[in-house]
């Protein structure tokens, strides 16, 4: 009951919108996730109360971006700092959803929810304010790329929820930038819509700093004729648990997806997936990536859900883990349900070290084990870092992640 | 001739080696020295041990060493890191090259070249420049340049991985080149090209071992001397004329000498 | 489609195991309390510390609860309705085969397990049990020359009680699940092997379980052990009558691997399934589980799982031994309303050891099939290495086919593979097979039995071929 009253004393009850009642109220039955259950069995539970153990801050520091943008034209927004956006141009428009869209929609959304699955969700929405929530709806062509930051103060826990509506035909690049302070906790629930024949390539970049927590919730319904791209990559937390909920409302969409945590020290991060096609001809293209070292702990639990009506379906699931360290650990578990009988699924899943052959015919060339290593993991990484948009040539991701590993 | 060679000190020396796997011994004590300008051909059947040679003198962190010692000009190199000895000069290539995938090949060949340059006290190349050297190199083993910006080895012929062995053989110019099985699988057109790259690139002051089973190979390259490997030994050294007599003979002929000796 | 409803035909072989046996049995009464176990291990003469492990393991079954985690639906089973004991009423001492009431001789005839010196198999001895008690055991003496036991556990109890009471329950321990709770309190019969040093077992060893009463539930109880240097093969077979209500079989089988020793075992599970609408069938729950002890032991379980409503099994090794071996070859197959949810559980803890899963599900008509399997690799397990490939084929639109596998590591110089597919037959490899003139039935059968083939060929020689027909009989009308 700790976190409700946490959040009931953080502020008056006048205060509160009609959504974190609703969500409050949920909470209320089981404040905490079920620790038997799926999807929270491996968590941690310490650092899970650790992460709830800050102090609820609806309000933002001053924020500086440590970025340069990597063009005039590219659109910057910082979760709960400058939300103010209205741009009409020739070509395409981006303009704030209004607050009856807003209640409108995640109503349905909460009317949905399984409140062990979407326990984050709950969480989130019950602590994100008015001004920490983002709506936009898009539309139109040749549309700028898009940042989104969300961070969490120092010894705070924050709530940033973002909500987009893509329209029909349009395409997007949206870049989505996690941060965490020091010993903060950072809630961040995504919902995103795809309307028909729209796409999206998105990126999501997790990382914190000393004792960062992060609870990461993407929520993707895809319409059909849709595309959704995402590049991920989540790093340096304390924990981290990263949750992907995809649907194929009407099957016939595309969606790939490739991802990365790297855990050291004894840092737990962990990815939940599940994509569901409603519909027939769907196709999924996924991989998951996991680095642990020292004593952490990296998770990946994928499911892919194939029912009677989703025929044609082409879906495959690729879990590949490195263990790098005696006192790391890795679980995983890519999972299959299906019902329809005319479908392609695969999944795979490997653990293992580095490549010993590969090491000693690179040191047979000269090149040092250290150099060797860091080759691998390049190469490692490089298949998931090339694959984020918007940032990729700005923020040597990859020179930061192996001089820091 | 012969003679003239041995004034000078010897590159390798392997003495009373025997080397073991997961406590399953492979090597029962093989001697072999090799002086400048040598090219030694070692034969034998399959599983006698003259892979597991190679990749102990490269240093293949797979094998311990039990007995005896290998020395690269003078010095004892038993607990030389694989890296450190590359570095120095040796230089093994590999029967069954190894795909990396996602590591591409001229960035491979750069950090190598640039590792034994800098143990020469050489200038390290950058992209640039160890782009034109790399080019130069190529026609030795007429390779196209596409080949450089793929990833090492992968998705390449059994043709293209034993030239791109002997493109590194070129860059690295090592005092002593193990070739191990070279000559498998390729054509005779493949063969060819593999060869004259090798005796394009040694001279008086390089070794060659060459690791053959087949005769095929010293057709093109004359070996000094062939030594026969069984059972993790050697049971005979001969001349050239030795591998000739063994293709004609089979192997079956050797297990004589195991008896003899 | 291609002939939908033609491939639905292929499916629909009655059951040809469902007669019953008209014999009088001596049953105990309904339930299970402290004193059902005491009567059971009372009529079974054992001694002081059997009982004590059955009512300890009758505490501990009070205290658990039914899992509900695997993916399965099914009326709740009232434990108080089942009879724990039910033997055909025999003379008190049997000496020979000549005692054994014909009838039951007739009955093993039947299901194609002569048990008469006549006609008995040549190279496989049997040990065959009716509801709760071992009938007969052939090949006994020639077993003995070679210093190999093999007998029904409860003569084991007498006559071996120093090894049944060193091993019992070390594999899998009473508290292990509900379901071996409940088989260590209550179980009634099964078999004894027991391979002595350096001694490679003469034949294969097999039991075949009859169930044949309809309200009594089927508890046996298995113990292999391999001392150093030994090896056998050990084959199982099941079946039980046709009845509208559901019975319940909860098994355990332990098995012992030493140093150098390899014990293979495969099972042909043909219980009744139920009918089309679902009624009745055997809900077969069981424990198996091997711990190679030794070092380079090996344990391979293989099975083919046909029959029953209800499956819930998981055989699984324990690798503790240095370069031990461990593998799980599986067919299930499941059609109209059947549930299956198997799979295997590789404990990795000792150094360079090795583990392989091959599991092939095949789902027709309504029902659900799930591989649920662990791979886990200890902190001591270096050097050790997994490969796991499950493959699913969905036969119809209504049938389902789950993957669940759990995959651990703690130990980085290891290596897990996973690997797992879905697939249906093809109707252009249906045409193909179908333009060289393959009748349409024999072309499902050959690829489904194609699709199995790294599982059969796995089996002892007769199971293989065995396992082939019954998948072929248990496939007609199913596909369409």
């Amino acid at each position: 009951m700790e976190i409700i009253e946490k959040i009931k004393t953080n502020k008056s009850i006048d205060n509160q919108t009609e959504i974190q009642k609703i969500c409050l109220d949920k909470l209320q039955s089981s404040p905490l996730p079920n620790p038997r259950s799926e999807q929270w069995r491996l968590s941690n539970k310490s650092k899970l109360s650790n992460f709830l153990d800050y102090s609820v801050n609806e309000n933002n520091s001053k924020f500086d971006i440590p970025y340069p943008k990597n063009s005039q034209s590219t659109i910057r927004l910082i979760i709960g700092e400058n939300c103010q956006i209205k741009l009409i141009e020739k070509n395409y428009s981006i303009r704030q959803l209004s607050e009856d869209e807003l209640q409108k929609y995640i109503k349905e959304q909460i009317s949905c929810f399984n409140q062990n699955e979407n326990w984050s969700d709950l969480l989130n929405l019950s602590l994100s304010c008015k001004n920490n929530i983002l709506g936009l709806k898009i539309n139109g062509s040749k549309i700028p790329p898009i940042e989104i930051f969300s961070y969490a103060s120092s010894n705070s826990l924050n709530a940033k929820t973002l909500i987009i509506f893509l329209e029909k035909n349009c395409n997007v690049e949206l870049l989505q930038v996690n941060l965490g302070k020091e010993n903060s906790s950072l809630s961040q629930s995504t919902f995103f819509c795809l309307e028909e024949n729209s796409s999206l390539n998105h990126g999501v970049v997790s990382y914190g700093v000393n004792k960062s927590n992060l609870l990461n919730s993407l929520n993707v319904i895809q319409q059909k004729n849709s595309e959704y791209n995402l590049g991920s990559l989540h790093f340096k937390f304390n924990y981290a648990r990263f949750e992907i909920r995809i649907k194929q409302s009407e099957g016939n969409a595309k969606t790939n997806i490739k991802g990365m945590q790297i855990t050291k020290k004894d840092e737990q991060i962990s990815t939940y997936t599940k994509i569901y096609f409603d519909g027939p001809n769907g196709f999924l293209d996924q991989i998951n990536k996991s680095l642990a070292d020292d004593k952490s702990h990296a998770i990946f639990e994928g499911s892919i859900i194939v029912p009677k009506i989703a025929q044609k379906t082409d879906a495959s699931q690729l879990s590949r883990n490195l263990l790098l360290s005696n006192r790391a650990q890795i679980d995983t578990k890519p999972q299959l349900e299906i019902i329809a009988d005319d479908v392609k699924c695969k999944h795979g899943a490997t653990i293992s070290q580095l490549n010993e052959e590969e090491l000693f015919y690179m040191r047979t060339r000269g090149i040092t084990l250290t150099e060797a290593s860091k080759l691998q993991l390049s190469s490692y990484f490089q298949e998931i870092i090339s694959f984020i948009p918007v940032s990729k040539d700005r923020w040597n991701l990859l020179d930061k992640l192996l001089n820091e590993n | 001739m012969q003679s003239k060679m041995k004034e000078s000190d010897p590159i390798l020396e392997v003495e009373n080696l025997s080397a073991s796997t997961d406590n399953l011994p492979i090597l029962k004590g093989v001697s072999l020295t090799v002086y400048p300008g040598e090219i030694h051909a070692i034969m034998g059947r399959n599983g006698c041990g003259k892979s597991t040679l190679s990749k102990i003198i490269a240093g293949h962190p797979s094998y311990t060493i039990t007995n005896g010692e290998i020395k690269f000009l003078g010095e004892n190199i038993n607990s030389l890191e694989p890296e450190e000895r590359s570095q120095s000069g040796i230089f093994l290539g590999f029967q069954y090259p190894i795909e990396i995938p996602g590591v591409s090949n001229l960035e491979f060949l750069r950090v190598s070249t640039n590792a034994r340059r800098k143990f020469l006290n050489k200038e390290e190349l950058d992209t640039f420049d160890f782009e034109e050297l790399v080019k130069e190199k190529l026609e030795i083993v007429k390779m196209d340049q596409a080949f450089l910006s793929r990833s090492v080895n992968q998705g390449f012929s059994g043709g293209e991985k034993k030239r791109n062995e002997i493109l590194q053989m070129a860059l690295l110019e090592p005092k002593i080149a193990i070739l191990d099985e070279t000559d498998s699988g390729l054509d005779i057109d493949a063969l060819r090209i593999v060869a004259s790259g090798i005796k394009r690139i040694s001279n008086a002051q390089t070794g060659i071992i060459l690791i053959t089973h087949y005769q095929r190979l010293l057709d093109e390259i004359e070996p000094n001397y062939v030594h026969v490997m069984s059972d993790g030994q050697i049971i005979k050294t001969g001349e050239s004329d030795l591998a000739l007599e063994l293709e004609k003979k089979g192997y079956e002929w050797t297990d004589n000498f195991i008896k003899e000796t | 489609m291609v002939n939908e409803n033609l491939v639905k035909d292929v499916v629909k072989e009655p059951y040809k195991y469902g007669f019953v046996t008209d014999i009088e049995t001596e049953k105990i009464e309904k339930g299970l309390n402290e004193d059902i176990i005491k009567l059971i291990s009372q009529k079974k003469e054992e001694p002081r510390f059997l009982l004590d492990f059955r009512l300890k393991a009758f505490k501990k079954w009070q205290k658990m609860k039914e899992p509900d985690w695997a993916a399965l639906g099914y009326k709740k089973i009232d434990y108080q309705d089942i009879i724990y004991y039910s033997a055909p009423k025999q003379k008190e001492k049997i000496s020979s085969l000549d005692e054994v009431d014909p009838k039951l001789l007739e009955t093993f005839d039947k299901l194609g397990i002569p048990l008469t010196e006549q006609k008995k198999l040549t190279n496989v001895a049997v040990d065959a049990v009716f509801d709760s008690v071992s009938i007969a055991t052939t090949f006994r003496e020639e077993l003995a020359e070679h210093g190999v036991i093999f007998c029904s556990i409860s003569e084991a109890v007498k006559n071996h009680a120093d090894l049944i009471e060193k091993y019992l329950g070390t594999v899998v321990p009473t508290s292990d699940n509900y379901f071996a709770a409940l088989n260590s309190a209550v179980f009634s019969d099964g078999s004894f092997v027991y391979i002595p040093k350096g001694v490679t077992c003469p034949m294969d060893l097999s039991s075949y379980f009859r169930i044949n009463s309809g309200d009594s539930g089927q508890f046996e109880r298995t113990l292999i052990i391999a001392e150093e240097s030994s090896s056998v093969s050990y084959l199982e077979g099941c079946t039980a009558p046709m009845f509208d209500t559901n019975t319940l079989h909860a098994a355990v089988v332990e098995l012992i691997a030493l140093d150098d020793a390899s014990i293979k075992y495969s099972t042909v599970q043909n219980w009744y399934a139920g009918d089309e609408e679902g009624v009745g069938g055997i809900f077969n729950f069981v424990t198996k589980r091997g711990k190679c002890l030794g070092k380079r032991s090996k344990i391979s379980w293989s099975q083919v799982e046909t029959g029953s409503a209800i499956t819930w099994k998981y055989p699984s090794c324990l690798l503790l031994g240095e370069e031990s071996v461990g593998e799980f070859y599986s067919v299930a197959l499941t059609n109209n309303l059947q549930q299956a949810d198997t799979g295997t559980k590789m404990i990795h803890i000792g150094p360079k050891t090795k583990s392989t899963i091959v599991s092939k599900g095949i789902s027709a008509g309504n029902s659900k099939n799930s591989y649920r399997g662990l791979v886990k690799m200890g902190t001591k397990a270096t050097g050790s290495r997994n490969y796991s490939q499950c493959d699913s084929m969905l036969i119809g639109d209504q049938a389902s086919a789950n993957t669940f596998p759990y995959i651990k590591s703690q130990q980085p110089n290891s290596e897990i593979e996973h690997e797992a597919s879905t697939c249906r037959i093809s109707e252009d490899q249906l045409f193909y097979l179908q333009s060289r003139g393959i009748e349409f039935e024999e072309a499902v059968s050959m690829m489904v039995s194609g699709f199995c083939r790294d599982v059969f060929n796995q089996l002892p020689m007769e199971f293989a071929a065995e396992a082939d027909k019954l998948l072929a009989l248990k496939l007609e009308g199913s596909v369409g």
